[in-house]
């Protein structure tokens, strides 16, 4: 999507975060020593599973829970202390949490109000969000009236109205079912992206981390894998983990052979790597090389290279209407996944159970892993 | 770096109050006049007032303890024998409201979901309607020219009255009457919850429909049956009202003996004795109950 | 052996079991309705039907002043009880660790296992001790109150706590994100969303004080007798058709309250699961 490139654009920091660690009930360490810096307007994805950490690091920007070390900065200045209703930071939260008692309108003003603003100021800027949102017919409605996806909208406008300097995303997609999913992640996007205001996103789903952020931050036990732009993450995995956790993978165990500036060499059980690129490595060491299986050709002619293939046998063929994986069993008894684009209406390779078929992919499609 | 903010401090203060507040008025009336039944159990009885229990011999306080009601219960056939009483009617009319309870719990799980408000409320509501005029009615209904007998006499099916008030039938009646629907209530609670699917899948692998019953329905409703038990037997220990309006002489419970020490022979440590042992007795199934629940919660988590 | 009992004999059977066991939860109140109309002074023998003991209700002004006695406490201390028990209640619910905190839970709780007697045995000996003191209170009006209030405290807990357990916690935070301080919190947010539970507390608690005979007997002096009282002194003596008047007229204005009070819930209910399904069809338009 359009925002991957705004990681590029050098902007100040607005959040800080240097050095948190939170241990509840003096034992366990949901965040362990976590740093981190959010430009202003980056979209700031904290990815990872349940249990993971992600919505501690979340609740200590907000307030609700007190770091045990380290202190959070926002613009400058020390917030680490200020309870959650004195900083300049509202939340979206996981299933909207929208007052049941209140109406659209007043759940939007409740924040303003707040602030003791004069009536037709909250009144010109609660116009504004419901305008932003699309729901300026539902203004008089209380939440249980609306659909999940008004909710939604309503939740975004309510943590938007005060006009925070940063915002945070709970999960902010969860609650919707697949298909209103996909227009809702735009329509959010958007939205964001108009009012310009600074995010910081809390999600397990990896597609909603990737096509929302701007930048992300792979989380788990409590501290940071991996942080950078969504393409990096994917693309360059740092460790197994990593590479494990986004996307599907196949991790080649090997030995680096030959350890050159601009390629590196490794031998695996059922094949030899050559990779296009150099690594801080050295011959001898022990390394995975990730293989995503979108990058893994099939063919039942053996190929001609020295490297970059093996021969395998087809255990099964998984068909997903877009693209079908196959499973290719090795000689050492490896299986590997390779996906195809169905881009004919005939399934692509011809491969049928129990033939033996030729993997083969590009100098460049491969990432050596030393963690 | 460390200085707590006034909005925090504001904070702290308010949660003293939230805690405070309650905590001095259960402390004034929950906790203090149970140490002062405990305190008075242990003097003895002076003319009109109770004795006092710290003396001031020779510059030094003394305690003086005196276990004369306690021992006096204790040997007295008339006191342990009320007590023995009421335990077999609390059990009793725990045993009777189960057997009548459970069926009809689970009926009304069981019946059409549209109906089960009504269900529930028809249940309810004669607890909304006063206690004391329901066993009243009782009396109306079971005294020897009683509505029953005289019904009974009419159609010729009996020619003498039955005597049944004043009896441990009638007080039985009462107690079980007034009892039901705490263990009812409790019960489809945990019932009405039970997952079809288990039922069906046992069904299933084979089971007859008494098998399902007694292998997935019962042990699933454990919470509720315990729940329940406690509900009624806690209670039916010390009621005073029933046995005394609709016991006999010789239907004995330890409500009514508390009530005469303390009222007609104005014999406060002994009442005071009385009820400690009382509060003994109900801890044991409270103390059952509280571990059953604490197991139930580790299960859980 | 399961073969003989066809699905029609068990549909049978259970409709037999809830049909007598609704017929004795009944049978007692409808006899107790009936023979108030009976102009017998003999309370169970029928002989004609008459307004007599409604009219010998009106002229007994012991009894009167007695329910109003009974009706100012019930207001009273289920105004004080649902005050303590929703302190009690967010004592035990917002605050999950503090000094004692298993102490104040097993003290709301003791009223409410406890048999009627020991509690009022042991409030009525506090009370006294309290007056050897200070020379207050004297016992009547203020004392059952007392007594009420904390019976009242227990029941009035449970209520507010297992409401406060469904409310969710997020939004509390919700409102604090939005820029409230505690007490705003609990103004704005949690009490409007309470008022339900704090209604049926009131009238829980309302419900037990006005029935309370035991505690009442213990608290009261002389002077002070509440209806309960007065129509178990008379029901120990022995059946007093005015008692049955009495009855009929609490039993017509608690049912008509409990039964419309139901139909107004489920009338809500109904409404909210129809505009849920509205927003839903709506949306997809």
């Amino acid at each position: 999507m359009a925002v991957v490139s705004k990681a590029n654009i050098v902007r100040e920091d607005l959040l800080r975060v240097e050095g948190v660690t939170k241990i509840f009930d003096g034992a366990v360490k949901a965040v362990d020593n976590v740093s981190l810096t959010v430009a202003s307007g980056e979209i700031f994805a904290l990815l990872g599973g349940s249990g993971c950490g992600k919505s501690t690091l979340l609740r200590m920007l907000a307030g609700f829970e007190t770091p045990t070390k380290g202190r959070i900065f926002l613009a400058g200045e020390d917030i680490t202390d200020l309870p959650p209703y004195k900083r300049p930071i509202n939340m979206m939260f996981q299933s909207y949490a929208l007052f049941p008692h209140l109406n659209v309108w007043d759940n939007i003003a409740f924040g303003l109000r707040r602030d003791g603003l004069p009536n037709d100021q909250i009144a010109e800027q609660v116009e504004k969000m419901l305008g932003l949102v699309q729901l300026a017919k539902y203004a008089k409605r209380k939440p249980h009236q609306l659909s999940g996806g008004q909710q939604q909208r309503v939740a975004l406008a309510r943590s938007l109205a005060k006009r925070p300097k940063l915002l945070l995303l709970d999960e902010p997609l969860a609650a919707l079912d697949k298909k209103l999913r996909e227009t809702t992640q735009l329509e959010l996007a958007n939205i964001i992206e108009e009012v310009g205001v600074t995010c910081v996103l809390v999600t397990h789903d990896q597609e909603e981390a990737m096509t929302m952020a701007s930048r992300i931050a792979v989380m788990s036990e409590g501290h940071f894998l991996q942080v950078g732009a969504p393409d990096e993450v994917y693309e360059m995995p740092n460790s197994r983990q990593v590479a494990d956790f986004i996307g599907n993978v196949n991790i080649f165990d090997g030995v680096i052979d030959e350890d050159k500036a601009d390629h590196v060499t490794v031998r695996s059980a059922d094949c030899l790597h050559y990779v296009g690129h150099g690594i801080s490595g050295h011959s001898g060491m022990n390394v995975g090389v990730a293989l995503r299986p979108e990058k893994i050709l099939l063919t039942k002619d053996q190929p001609a290279s020295a490297y970059n293939w093996c021969e395998g046998e087809v255990t099964e063929i998984v068909y997903f209407g877009a693209h079908t994986t196959y499973h290719l069993k090795l000689a050492s008894g490896k299986v590997i996944k390779a996906q195809a684009l169905n881009n004919t209406r005939d399934l692509s390779y011809g491969l049928t159970w129990g033939d033996t078929a030729y993997a083969y992919w590009n100098e460049r499609a491969m990432v050596v892993l030393t963690q | 770096m460390n200085k707590v903010s006034s909005t925090l401090r504001k904070f702290i203060k308010g949660r003293y109050l939230v805690i405070g507040i309650p905590y001095v008025w259960l402390l004034m009336l929950a906790l203090v006049p149970l140490l002062i039944v405990l305190k008075i159990s242990l003097s003895e009885m002076e003319s009109t007032s109770v004795s006092s229990m710290m003396d001031w011999t020779h510059g030094w306080p003394t305690v003086k303890l005196n276990f004369a009601s306690y021992i006096f219960v204790a040997t007295d056939a008339l006191y342990y024998q009320t007590y023995i009483s009421s335990l077999k009617y609390a059990v009793m009319t725990t045993v009777i409201c189960m057997a009548i309870g459970y069926p009809f719990a689970y009926f009304m799980a069981r019946s059409p979901k549209h109906i089960q408000p009504t269900l529930l409320m028809l249940i309810m509501l004669p607890f909304w309607t006063s206690f004391l005029l329901r066993i009243y009615a009782w009396k109306t209904l079971l005294v020897d020219n009683g509505v029953i007998n005289n019904i009974l006499m009419s159609l010729g099916v009996i020619h003498e009255p039955i005597a049944m008030m004043n009896t441990p039938f009638s007080l039985m009646i009462g107690m079980v009457y007034s009892y039901l629907p705490f263990m009812i209530l409790p019960l489809y609670a945990n019932l009405s919850k039970l997952d079809m699917r288990y039922l069906e899948a046992a069904a299933d692998l084979g089971a007859s429909p008494f098998k399902v019953f007694w292998l997935i329905t019962v042990p699933l409703s454990k919470a509720g049956i315990v729940a329940g038990s406690m509900l009624v037997f806690i209670p039916a220990v010390g009621e005073y009202v029933i046995p005394e309006l609709l016991g006999g002489p010789d239907t004995l419970m330890i409500g009514r003996v508390l009530w005469d020490e303390f009222f007609s022979n104005n014999d406060w440590p002994m009442a005071s004795a009385v009820a400690v042992v009382m509060i003994l007795l109900i801890m044991l199934p409270m103390a059952i109950y509280n571990k059953y629940q604490s197991e139930q919660m580790a299960v859980k988590v | 052996m399961n073969q003989t009992l066809s699905p029609k004999t068990i549909k049978w059977f259970s409709l037999g079991w809830m049909v007598a066991v609704y017929a004795f939860l009944y049978m007692p109140i409808v006899t107790l309705v009936i023979f108030s109309f009976n102009d017998s002074p003999l309370v169970t023998v029928w002989s004609h039907a008459s307004f007599r003991w409604y009219k010998a209700l009106m002229q007994d002004s012991d009894l009167i002043s007695a329910v109003w006695l009974s009706l100012k406490i019930a207001f009273f201390s289920a105004i004080i009880s649902v005050l303590f028990g929703t302190f009690t209640a967010f004592a035990l619910n917002r605050y999950k660790r503090f000094n004692g905190r298993t102490l104040l839970s097993s003290m709301a709780s003791m009223p409410l296992v406890m048999p009627d007697v020991i509690v009022g045995l042991s409030l009525l000996l506090m009370l006294v001790s309290l007056q050897h003191w200070l020379g207050y209170p004297d016992r009547g009006l203020f004392t059952i109150l007392l007594g009420h209030a904390l019976l009242g405290t227990a029941y009035a807990t449970v209520v507010v706590t297992s409401r406060l357990r469904e409310m969710d916690n997020k939004l509390d935070e919700a409102a604090m994100d939005l820029g409230c301080q505690p007490f705003q919190v609990f103004r704005l947010v949690t009490l409007p969303l309470l008022i339900p539970a704090l209604v049926s507390a009131f009238l829980l608690t309302f419900t037990l004080s006005f029935d309370d005979v035991v505690l009442s007997s213990f608290l009261s002096g002389p002077g002070y007798s509440t209806m309960p009282m007065m129509i178990f002194s008379r029901a120990r003596l022995g059946l007093n058709p005015t008692i049955n008047a009495v009855a009929t007229v609490t039993i017509i204005v608690v049912t008509i309250a409990v039964i419309a009070s139901s139909f107004y819930t489920s009338y809500l209910e109904r409404k909210r699961k129809r505009e849920v399904a509205q927003a839903y069809s709506d949306s997809n338009n």
